[in-house]
């Protein structure tokens, strides 16, 4: 993918210097660490839901690193317009044409189209849907549209972008709706002005555990305009990336742009909670079955580690934007 | 140089000045809305004297100065802070001029207002403008100390009624440091006006000065005048009984967007509630669904709607469909013994339910069952202030020194509506008097509406108030003009004349000189208005030249000019019998732009060249300017057409027009045409001061009249096309649609069965011949009958917008054009103004204004202009039957002076009722009704009630058709004063003791 293009003769230092005991990476980092993240969820205050990330930034002057924005957006969709009942999930990913200057614009968008490709068919697998982006079971539901766009890419994209795409998920919010029905009456109306003194008091009130209607709602209302929302059911089950590079001998976790170049193969277990939600493998080199087994056992591992840190990092920035922000307020107003 | 930083706000304030909210569109999409909103230190609290505002607070004119000590609980003065809720419920108290305390208005409060009802957001606004008032908006949303976020799982309205509180709070600790009253006195207090009992409750624990309206009201110096404007509260109308004792007498509405949904769906219906004004139990609802309108039957299945407002109906299977009754229920006869204080509940042995369940039940007619159902919801109410007079039978105490509170009815002058309930200090005093009553609510434990008392308008029957309670009926807007509409009038006022003709003047530009012209205008005796002059004469190839000439009132009234947007929210000139409600100030309508003789006037001239067979050759159009030679009426004109001495060229034009006009009236009737009759009376005043009608008699036709409509018809669908043509989009049009056949269907029954004549509806030419059939050679005035009748079924006219409708569905119905506009009457109608503006630009004289490229503005405006012109045709006919009614007093009176005993005329019986007959009185057009107390043997197939004579066993037979004669006299409601006509049947039976 995104290589840049580096001569034999780094390539050879860079993949010696990992390939020794114990081994050595131009950053100084151990195979299997990660460079510093950070991450800001509700970036995008139009957005339903929104987080930005980056990977080895330099913390001084924010140059460098990885950065992706992640936004997502609830629409209201009809089935006749596509929509299903359960509602759709739709992902996509924009690369900044800054991130990538030596692709030519098709090329760029063979690589967006890439990308994409993985991202929606991973977190648009039915195993992965949420509950609640129904809205009228059979006529309406919510499209949530996922949008990644890669402001620079300084290696490991895939890992950036699926913790992207997860934070932006968790920060998102549904909209809580209602919906307009209207049932006719059982029974015909009240005899019409027959009764004895022509009134007939709250015979038409339905009973709240009548559960056997059938459903003629029409149309929704908006239960508080003022309520961001409920969460996104299973906010917490959505996958992460785990890419393992392949040199010969070894393998390394969180490339950077130049490791990329020497990497054969790079595979990309994706686990959701412990469970393998995918797997890919990237690149002309070749691997093993029994590599493979071990390769996954480590992964989850990783995976593991990344998404409690993830997890605790997501509720981190869940306080801070709200709690902590409105206490600052009223302080700062007394 | 000032140094100018910028400071970025950092993000982690977002949570504060960023207010996201969603947005559902009418497409049903969800938007998501955010508003950055910036807090500020310098929001000013408006108060005089308050020493730390004093800079941020400007203007510093419109300052509130404290109350002084007029108010018992607040002796060292107090500034009002009203919660959302008193804005909502009791807007007529604070418009009161009475009502001037200082008051805090809160933004949340607007907006608030603004979110929940918008008429009273727009009463609101003109109470912030009003000088009397003294209001300070307090931005407390943008002052950082009042600005609330709102907390998890707090409502809406909580976090408003918190915001409120807020604010109040502020403002007490700001006055407390800031504003001294005098030396050793304490600073003002800051009240919380507010209804919720809950946000009062709050305001207590934390330490705020806050009360009720009504507690607020009653510590006043002039409680009791003020008292009566308040709304009447639920809670606080019958204290004494237990809200767990009332019964429900109607179901309560669906929720809203329920409605909305069902609607959608097609399960329920919307459309606009008529009540019927021969019963009062029984309404309808046009919806588009339903060929027949649904039918409304009972109290509880009209549920509470009232007439005018939009609805929303559920229609009953169809075995339960029913027919409309044939019967008059009046409602003052029927309720008569309700009880005001218990009329409500009470067991089943309700004296009215039974009464009314009683008259609701008849047996079902197969042949005439209609959609039949019920009120589930109201999408908006009608509402507005109602003329009434006060029932005196409802007062406790008649004393009319007592001031304390009563419950009373208050019976609306118009028959559609239902009587309302009503508390007031005042009753005694009220009686006998117009009143001005508004509704505030109608609650499902309650029969009636409650409402409360506005103001009065003087005594029944005073021409005054007579007049003023019409033009509040209608809704007719009478204001005098003010100073920003006169100042767009010419400055020369009276003095303006068309200036010498020259090149440079800019009155001159392109216009065509025609005042050497024979033009005269031939219109009704006292018309000081005169939009419309004609010209005629031979041209040297035979052919003939006919001009109308229409006042350029263009000329004066600009597009978008304030005396254009007054003239387009009146719509149209009102006409009354005894006043003219001018849509334009008077100086243009009866001088400028009248045509009137013998001075230079501007006018924008239609111009044809004919064959001598009146076959259009061509036609032109243009700004011009006229002398016209003469005013004439119709009576004249006549006169000297017929004179054959006179020879003179004004003559002769006149009689050339005329011979046009017949031909141009063959063939719009060959065409199929209909020649509709409507009652027109006159009314003969006694002298121009008095304005006493002495008599009534009927309005005569002359051959001038029709010469002056032929060509103004003419002119109006030459004008149609010439614009329709240009602007295909926007062009002001009006139309007539055919009326549905299922509007004539019981016309025709009635006149097969009872004259054995076919009406044939299946089209304007059709109708028009067979209209010409039905003749009865015993009766002349039967054929007048007929199509009056035949009117009644039809829909009425209506302005619209060309690009807004089908092509196909533009044609005049009533007049076999297939295009048609206003043209001819720029000075009393709108939409001939917008015609005017539209052909001038069509004929490259001027640029039309962007607003009339615009469909929807066109659109919109047309709408008003419809209302009104609905409106004022109604009030006109209103006016009409009033002085019908005085002459008939006056007539009344002489004969019994004479002797006679009493008025009697001859009438057609139109309709017939199981108890009663609707009969038509040709000679004072005026319908009415005759009433007998018990039902009769009807035969609804064959629209015949069987009579018993006086004294005998025979029986007469009267159907619809038949002639009968009437007495007619005018009797007050013993009641309410209202004044009504009431018929006996003196032929062929006396119907007096029936």
């Amino acid at each position: 993918m995104a290589s840049s293009s580096i001569s034999k003769a780094e390539s050879a230092y860079i993949e010696v210097g990992l390939s020794e005991q114990p081994p050595q990476r131009l950053d100084g980092r151990a195979l299997t660490d990660y460079r510093a993240m950070s991450l800001e969820t509700g970036t995008a205050p139009l957005a339903n839901g929104s987080a930005r990330l980056t990977i080895g930034r330099n913390p001084h002057d924010g140059s460098g690193g990885t950065e992706i924005l992640a936004a997502t957006k609830l629409e209201v969709e009809t089935n006749e317009d596509g929509g299903s009942d359960q509602g759709r999930v739709v992902c996509s990913v924009t690369c900044s044409p800054a991130a990538y200057p030596h692709l030519s614009s098709n090329a760029l968008e063979d690589l967006q189209h890439d990308l994409t490709t993985v991202i929606h068919t991973t977190l648009s697998h039915p195993s992965l849907h949420p509950d609640n982006l129904k809205i009228i079971p059979g006529k309406k539901s919510w499209l949530l549209s996922l949008d990644l766009v890669i402001l620079s890419d300084a290696g490991n994209i895939y890992d950036a972008l699926f913790m992207a795409a997860r934070a932006a998920l968790w920060d998102t919010k549904v909209p809580r709706t209602r919906f307009i029905e209207y049932k006719a009456k059982k029974g015909g109306p009240a005899s019409g002005g027959k009764g004895r003194d022509g009134m007939d008091v709250d015979e038409t009130a339905t009973s709240g555990f009548d559960t056997r209607k059938t459903n003629h709602a029409t149309d929704f209302e908006l239960l508080d305009y003022w309520d961001e929302g409920e969460v996104l059911d299973g906010r917490e089950r959505w996958p992460l990336c785990v890419t393992f590079n392949l040199v010969p001998k070894t393998h390394f976790l969180d490339a950077t742009q130049v490791e990329e170049a020497v990497a054969v193969l790079k595979v990309l277990f994706i686990f959701a909670s412990s469970s393998v939600q995918g797997m890919r493998m990237l690149g002309p080199g070749e691997v093993t079955s029994a590599q493979i087994k071990s390769l996954l056992k480590e992964a989850e591992t990783h995976s593991r580690n990344i998404s409690s840190a993830l997890d605790s990092k997501l509720k981190d920035e869940d306080v801070r934007r709200n709690q902590k922000a409105s206490e600052a307020f009223s302080q700062q107003r007394r | 140089m000032v140094e100018i930083t910028i400071r970025k706000r950092p993000r982690s304030e977002a949570v504060v000045t960023q207010r996201k909210f969603f947005k559902k569109t009418a497409r049903g999409k969800v938007i998501k809305v955010l508003r950055e909103r910036y807090l500020r230190d310098d929001v000013g609290c408006g108060i005089q004297s308050c020493q730390e505002c004093t800079e941020s607070c400007t203007p510093q004119a419109n300052h509130l100065v404290m109350s002084g000590p007029d108010h018992g609980l607040f002796p060292d003065g107090h500034f009002l802070l009203p919660d959302t809720n008193v804005f909502l419920s009791q807007m007529d108290l604070l418009e009161s001029p009475l009502f001037r305390p200082p008051i805090i208005l809160l933004q949340t409060v607007i907006e608030e207002v603004r979110h929940r009802s918008l008429p009273l957001y727009n009463r609101l606004k003109a109470l912030m403008a009003m000088d009397e008032k003294s209001i300070w908006v307090f931005y407390n949303e943008y002052r950082s100390e009042t600005a609330v976020i709102r907390e998890e799982n707090e409502t809406p309205n909580d976090r408003n009624d918190r915001g409120i509180r807020k604010a109040a709070a502020w403002y007490t600790t700001h006055l407390n440091a800031n504003v001294r009253g005098k030396a050793p006195k304490k600073p003002p207090t800051i009240v919380l006006l507010t209804e919720d009992a809950a946000n009062r409750q709050k305001a207590e624990k934390d330490g705020l000065v806050t009360l009720s309206v009504r507690k607020y009201v009653e510590a006043m110096n002039d409680a009791s005048q003020l008292l009566d404007l308040l709304a009447s509260e639920s809670e606080e109308i019958e204290p004494t009984r237990a809200a767990s004792g009332k019964q429900f007498l109607y179901d309560e509405y669906l929720p809203s967007a329920t409605l909305i949904g069902g609607v959608k769906a097609g399960q329920l219906h919307q459309g606009h509630f008529n009540a019927n004004q021969y019963n009062y139990l029984e309404g309808s609802v046009s919806v588009p669904a339903f060929s027949k309108p649904v039918l409304l039957i009972g109290r509880e299945n009209m549920n509470r709607a009232t007439n005018g407002d939009i609805v929303i109906v559920e229609v009953f299977p169809e075995d339960e469909w029913k027919a409309p009754a044939d019967e008059v229920v009046d409602q003052d006869a029927t309720l008569k013994n309700d009880d005001v204080e218990s009329g409500d509940e009470d067991d089943g042995e309700d004296l009215v339910s039974r009464v009314e369940s009683k008259v609701v039940e008849y047996e079902k007619r197969d042949a005439e069952k209609q959609p039949t159902g019920k009120v589930v919801g109201v999408i908006k109410r009608l509402w507005r202030p109602y003329v009434c007079h006060i029932d005196s039978t409802s007062l406790t105490s008649s004393n009319a020194t007592s001031l304390s509170v009563q419950t009373v009815f208050a019976t609306p002058v118009s028959r559609l509506l239902p009587r309302i309930r009503m508390r007031t200090r005042q009753a005694p005093s009220l009686i006998g008097q117009k009143i001005l009553v508004s509704i505030d609510r109608w609650d499902v434990t309650s029969r009636y509406p409650e409402g409360h008392f506005v103001r009065a308008l003087g005594k029944v029957e005073s021409k005054e108030a007579e007049q003023e309670s019409l033009l509040l009926e209608f809704d007719v807007p009478y204001r005098p003009f003010g100073k920003a509409i006169l100042d767009c009038l010419p400055k020369e006022g009276e003095q303006w004349v068309v200036p010498l003709k020259s090149d440079a003047s800019p009155e001159w530009r392109d216009r065509q000189d025609l005042r050497d012209l024979n033009i005269c205008s031939i219109d009704p005796p006292g018309c000081q208005d005169i939009d419309d002059a004609l010209h005629a004469r031979l041209l040297p190839n035979g052919n003939i030249e006919a001009g109308v000439h229409i006042a350029d009132v263009s000329h004066f009234v600009h597009a978008d000019t304030t005396m254009d947007n007054e003239a387009a929210s009146r719509g149209t000139t009102v006409y009354l019998v005894d006043k003219r409600i001018d849509m334009l100030p008077a100086l243009l309508g009866t001088n400028l732009c009248s045509l009137r003789p013998f001075v230079e006037r501007l006018a924008f001239s239609a111009i044809w060249e004919m064959t001598p067979d009146a076959d259009i050759v061509n036609v032109r159009f243009t700004k011009s300017v006229i002398a016209s030679k003469a005013a004439f009426t119709y009576e004249e004109a006549q006169i000297r057409k017929d004179d054959a001495n006179q020879k003179d060229a004004l003559t002769e034009g006149i009689r050339l027009l005329n011979t046009i006009a017949i031909k141009l009236k063959a063939k719009r009737m060959a065409a199929g045409a209909l020649n509709l009759a409507s009652p027109e009376v006159k009314i003969h005043l006694d002298s121009s001061e008095s304005s006493d009608p002495i008599d009534v008699e009927q309005k005569e036709m002359r051959e001038t009249n029709s010469l002056v409509e032929e060509f103004m018809l003419l002119a109006n669908i030459s004008v149609a096309q010439k614009i329709q043509e240009t602007f295909p989009q926007t062009a002001v049009l009006r139309r007539h649609m055919p009326p549905p056949k299922t509007n004539f269907e019981k016309l025709q029954d009635i006149l097969m069965k009872r004259k054995g004549l076919a009406l044939d509806v299946s089209s304007s030419g059709a109708l028009a011949a067979s209209l010409d059939k039905c003749l009865d050679p015993t009766e002349p005035a039967f054929n007048t009958l007929v199509r009056i009748m035949a009117t009644r079924c039809m829909l009425s006219a209506e302005y619209f917008c060309s690009g807004s409708v089908a092509r196909d569905t533009f044609g005049h119905y009533g007049l076999a054009s297939p295009i048609y506009t206003h043209f001819t009457s720029p000075i009393r109608r709108y939409a001939d103004v917008l015609a005017h503006r539209q052909l001038s630009a069509a004929i490259g004289y001027s640029p039309l204004h962007p607003s009339l490229h615009s469909k929807p503005h066109v659109e919109r405006i047309l709408g008003v202009v419809n209302k009104r012109h609905r409106m004022a045709q109604m009030a006109g006919r209103a006016s009409v039957e009033f002085y019908v009614g005085l002459a008939l007093k006056g007539r009344e009176e002489r004969v019994q002076k004479s002797g006679a005993g009493a008025v009697t005329e001859e009438a057609f019986v139109i309709r017939t009722f199981r108890n009663g007959l609707g009969v038509f009185v040709s000679s004072l057009g005026i319908e009415g009704l005759v009433m007998f107390k018990k039902d009769l043997q009807f035969d609804a197939e064959n629209y015949t009630l069987s009579i018993p004579k006086p004294g005998s066993a025979d029986l007469v037979a009267i159907s619809v058709f038949d002639k009968v004669t009437v007495r007619i006299e005018v009797e007050k409601d013993k009641n309410t004063q209202r004044g009504r006509v009431k018929m006996t049947l003196l032929s062929p039976v006396d119907s007096k003791d029936m």
